[in-house]
């Protein structure tokens, strides 16, 4: 399938993957091999409502609520310093299950501490995150981090969204400055 | 045309051309750091094939010549690399400085600058790196680098506080198995009672409470102590819970401050801290000073506090400790680390984790000398105030209460 996506550009994902039924958000980096602070990414998911906030702040699903109530998406575990093969972290989503008042997940992805770490993502060798399906493990779409998102901290990947009867993925790939604490709270979440 | 500028971890296409890279330090030259700049050509693996992939003073045009100097003086060199004219395999070109035999960091100089020139001689990219309190005597400048058939150049600024040995085996070099001097980038020069450089940090934990530094003839040099901390910033640390770890207001604001508690071999006790004005003085008794805060850069940031190693022999004992200026005292949200770098050593890091949340004190790090070693041993210890951890460790101070 490969879809390559512009950003901004929308698949349909009833046609591209029919019957998908569930996706991983993969997030993958190399270990720093130069000396200072590990680089620390961190994948999120928002699961949002009609008025494009998070249904409630357990929504907001990251690595301190690694689950949603509806336990319909799960983050699998954070990796603060991108050890071992293939993707580092992943937030599992089963699309199928969502109640009907989810109208939009938003994947993002973060550079833990970046401010007074100094960091961005071009720093990090290696980083991407991707779209997969888990079904078949086939990549939905991919963003290399690295590379194209360099001097940004913190990232909007991508959103699935319902239309119509049928899941719809846009790619975003837009940084956004402040971080998770700031995406968060624009995303309607109550922060402590 | 327009120069693209590039800080820390950006990328730009360049042409597939000749091109001249030019590397320039701010300031050319600081006293006691005698900087090279050297290039490697890498397979895309990211490790040399051979020494002709090696470009430096020793060996100016290796190989087919596709990467060579043009000049090379201090403060400034400059490259041609012919990327028509590149072995197949090579898919990076790094550039680097080092500062021979470790004896500065790059935090000695304001900044270094990488210009990228296009066959015409045109500029087109300038990679600014603040070089303000960095740590590291061996940089990875920034790379020219094959993607998806286009030559980029990334703007890269991280290194080794270890200096060339550890830069080298990163490209896969090993220095020590060098066979001629010609053959390899300057080693560290042969020093017989030198240890090897360490490859990595150090971290000391529970599992690894005290580490013991062999006495030296010349003393231990400038002992640098660092303490950091995780100031207001958010997400601070994630082992709180739902949010509430996430965004730790706990600490916004917190004032750490790091200080000592020292004990000469004459007998005579005191202490270093900002509180008091005990700044003592590096150059003269008592050989311990209390830098002021810098907060320039990420690995600067924080306090410093330096221990004149030359005077070794006069210490008997130093209690590093942290304490909360202001604000309440949450250790698990402040990330607290003390890093204390000895020339010739690798860092050695002691983390302030677990537990003392209603303590305002923490003992994190006593350096004994034991005949003449420096014997460094974990404590993380943490006391309501500085009477407390006084009385702990048997020192003998008075104290009363202060403020800055």
């Amino acid at each position: 399938m490969a879809v390559s996506l512009q950003k901004g550009g929308n698949v349909s994902l009833s046609k591209e993957a029919p019957g998908l039924a569930a996706i991983t958000v993969g997030l993958g980096w190399d270990t720093r091999a130069t000396d200072g602070t590990d680089f620390d990414l961190d994948a999120s998911v928002f699961m949002l409502g009609e008025d494009g906030k998070v249904l409630s702040d357990d929504s907001f699903i990251f690595y301190n609520n690694k689950k949603s109530s509806c336990g319909n998406v799960e983050h699998l575990g954070d990796n603060k310093t991108g050890a071992g093969d293939g993707d580092d972290e992943q937030v599992s989503v089963n699309l199928a299950g969502l109640a009907e008042t989810a109208k939009k997940l938003v994947f993002s992805v973060t550079i833990h501490d970046a401010e007074a770490r100094k960091q961005n993502f071009g720093q990090v060798s290696n980083a991407y995150i991707r779209l997969v399906n888990s079904a078949d493990g086939k990549e939905i779409a991919r963003y290399d981090l690295s590379e194209d998102a360099s001097v940004e901290t913190a990232m909007l990947f991508g959103e699935i969204y319902r239309h119509n009867a049928e899941w719809k993925f846009k790619a975003v790939g837009q940084g956004f400055a402040g971080g998770l604490g700031p995406m968060a709270a624009s995303m309607g979440v109550n922060l402590g | 045309m327009s120069v693209t500028q590039l800080v820390a971890g950006a990328n730009c296409p360049v042409p597939s051309e000749k091109l001249q890279v030019e590397v320039t330090l701010s300031p050319a030259q600081i006293s006691g750091a005698e900087v090279d700049i050297s290039a490697f050509a890498l397979t895309g693996s990211g490790k040399v094939r051979g020494d002709d992939d090696m470009v430096f003073y020793g060996q100016p045009r290796p190989g087919n010549g596709s990467v060579a100097f043009l000049a090379n003086s201090a403060g400034r060199a400059e490259f041609s690399v012919d990327i028509p004219k590149l072995l197949a395999s090579t898919e990076k070109i790094a550039f680097t400085a080092t500062i021979h035999e470790n004896r500065k960091t790059f935090g000695a100089f304001t900044s270094l600058q990488v210009t990228v020139k296009n066959a015409a001689g045109q500029a087109v990219l300038v990679a600014t790196l603040p070089a303000t309190g960095m740590v590291e005597s061996a940089l990875i400048l920034g790379e020219l680098y094959l993607r998806q058939g286009q030559w980029k150049f990334r703007a890269v600024g991280q290194g080794f506080a270890g200096g060339l040995k550890p830069l080298a085996e990163h490209f896969g070099v090993d220095i020590s198995d060098a066979p001629a001097p010609a053959a390899a980038p300057p080693p560290p020069a042969p020093s017989p009672a030198k240890k090897p450089i360490s490859l990595s940090k150090v971290t000391l934990d529970k599992g690894k409470p005290r580490v013991s530094l062999e006495k030296k003839s010349e003393g231990f040099g400038e002992i640098r102590i660092n303490l950091n901390w995780n100031r207001e910033t958010a997400p601070a640390a994630k082992s709180g819970g739902l949010l509430g770890g996430l965004f730790g207001g706990g600490n916004k604001g917190m004032d750490l401050d790091v200080g000592c508690l020292y004990e000469q071999r004459d007998g005579t006790i005191s202490a270093i801290q900002a509180l008091g004005n005990r700044f003592g003085s590096f150059r003269s008794d008592p050989f311990i000073e209390l830098k002021g805060d810098d907060r320039t850069g990420a690995i600067s940031e924080g306090e410093w506090l330096h221990i004149n190693g030359q005077q070794w022999q006069t210490f008997k004992r130093v209690l590093v400790y942290a304490f909360i200026y202001e604000g309440a005292p949450n250790w698990a949200k402040t990330d607290g680390v003390v890093t204390i770098y000895v020339p010739n050593e690798p860092p050695l890091e002691i983390r302030m984790t677990e537990g003392g949340n209603s303590l305002g004190m923490c003992a994190v790090v006593l350096l004994e000398n034991i005949n003449g070693t420096l014997q460094v041993n974990r404590e993380v210890r943490y006391f309501k105030g500085h009477q407390e951890m006084d009385q702990a460790y048997r020192w003998g101070l008075n104290w009363r209460a202060g403020s800055k």
